[in-house]
């Protein structure tokens, strides 16, 4: 258990030893459907897709999966209302299409979040972060996120004991106290990392590491009939929707 | 405030990621920088990074009932520079978009450039500002976080007005809807995280003094055995 569900759901998947290309492949091909395809049926179609093979194939927990989805929902529902909104002279109305135009934006974004998800909940990050390496991002970037990512655990935790231990203390009660208390967590969580971070500095140094961490990639192989599945899910999902 | 996965057009998707990538570049070539001149900085940056993401998990209470959640662009900007925030928000967005399912992947580059570019950038202008024309650290500090906040805010509801302007009213109508509808949550939260900034800062300065000097937010004091020793005038012992 790292504290993030969609990190944890990543790492326990079945799909987490599939080559990171792999899925990359399969989820940018449905994040690009789910914006360039026909709302109907073509988000609709990613979306179903995207939900059946991270609860089916990638044994993805439904429960993790459908709270992550949940999450964006709030700025989706109310930014496809306030855009389908009409300001005229008369005050507020509708816009001529209203159901339809929100409708669109709404399964464009569902679906979208859908098949990011699919990627988020099937590769851990730290699988996801060499692939920036082929991307050309500098050594020193990808080396930062790598840090960032290791460390961001260790604050989380260290977030929470010190919350934990507020609230027990009447730190969180009415908002005066409330706003001290998390000014404090704030101060306290921000040199808790600078201290962790010379330390690791300190402890590589000691070791002659002094250009970082270096560790070998896990190899993950891609699966030709992975890959050829993929294609042919996302030209079919194409076809349907240019056939309708 | 971040615009979800698929709520932008693809032209716009793009049009975006172009726009913010010189900044994202030119903080990438900062850091690449920083880490060859200091190797041990990687670790820092890092933390950085980690602390402004686990920021986001702070809840702070709100006004107006909801909870909302600091986004730390402002704070950054102050203790780590524009540039550098450029590159470690945009990090954190993509984090937050994969592991909180907070964002999205195609509108990372219109997500970066509001709340990597525009508020860091917009919240460092406000701490020079007040720092020139006088003011404290602390004052300093609230404008950082208060303006980075709300520049962020409005520049979303821009992305979005323009992305889906309205059918009477166009681009103006848009804008005041989008601007109006956020301002429930983004007017309160801004007030509430540069207060945020300001607590936090008031401990800083107190437990991690050596930090802040080293990062050039406050001025070097000198050590008490290097502080020149007044020459003895003569006859000073009589």
């Amino acid at each position: 258990m790292t504290g993030l569900a969609i990190d944890d759901a990543a790492w326990a998947s079945a799909w987490r030893l599939r080559s990171p290309a792999d899925k990359l492949l399969l989820s940018g091909g449905l994040v690009l459907a789910a914006l360039v395809l026909p709302a109907w049926p073509g988000s609709v179609l990613v979306g179903l897709a995207a939900v059946v093979l991270a609860l089916g194939p990638a044994r993805v927990p439904a429960r993790t999966f459908g709270r992550a989805v949940r999450l964006p929902l709030a700025f989706i529902l109310i930014g496809a209302l306030t855009a389908v909104v009409q300001v005229g002279d008369g005050g507020l109305g509708w816009a001529p299409d209203a159901a339809t135009q929100a409708g669109g934006l709404v399964a464009h974004a569902v679906a979208g979040s859908a098949a990011v998800l699919l990627l988020a909940t099937t590769t851990p990050m730290s699988d996801l972060l060499p692939a920036l390496h082929r991307l050309r991002v500098p050594d020193a970037v990808v080396e930062v996120a790598s840090v960032t990512y290791r460390m961001l655990f260790v604050l989380l935790t260290s977030l929470s004991t010190i919350r934990e231990a507020q609230a027990a203390r009447m730190g969180h009660a009415g908002i005066r106290n409330s706003y001290r208390s998390s000014g404090m967590l704030a101060a306290a969580v921000l040199t808790r990392s600078w201290d962790r971070a010379r330390r690791l500095s300190d402890g590589l140094a000691g070791r002659g590491m002094e250009t970082g961490l270096r560790v070998l990639p896990e190899v993950l192989p891609s699966s030709p009939r992975f890959v050829a599945a993929t294609l042919a899910g996302l030209a079919a999902l194409v076809t349907v929707s240019a056939l309708t | 405030m971040h615009i979800a996965e698929g709520f932008l057009p693809p032209a716009h998707a793009i049009g975006w990621t172009i726009a913010a990538a010189p900044f994202v570049v030119h903080g990438a070539r900062a850091v690449v920088k920083e880490v060859r001149e200091n190797p041990e900085s990687t670790l820092l940056l890092g933390a950085a990074g980690a602390f402004t993401f686990v920021l986001s998990a702070i809840k702070l209470p709100s006004i107006t009932g909801s909870s909302s959640h600091p986004t730390g662009t402002g704070l950054g900007a102050v203790l780590f520079r524009p540039p550098v925030m450029a590159l470690l928000g945009t990090v954190v967005l993509l984090f937050q978009a994969l592991l909180l399912a907070h964002g999205g992947l195609t509108t990372l580059g219109a997500n970066a450039f509001s709340m990597a570019v525009v508020g860091p950038w917009a919240g460092y202008a406000a701490y020079r500002l007040v720092r020139r024309s006088g003011g404290g650290l602390l004052p300093g500090v609230f404008a950082a976080m208060a303006v980075a906040d709300l520049a962020t805010y409005v520049t979303t509801a821009l992305q979005l007005a323009w992305a889906h302007p309205d059918a009477a009213s166009g681009f103006a109508g848009a804008a005041a809807k989008f601007l109006s509808v956020f301002a429930f949550t983004q007017v309160p939260l801004a007030i509430g995280e540069g207060l945020l900034g300001v607590l936090l800062f008031r401990v800083l300065v107190v437990s991690a003094r050596p930090e802040l000097e080293r990062l050039g937010v406050l001025r070097r004091t000198p050590e008490p055995d290097q502080a020149p020793v007044p020459e003895p005038t003569p006859g000073a012992e009589r």
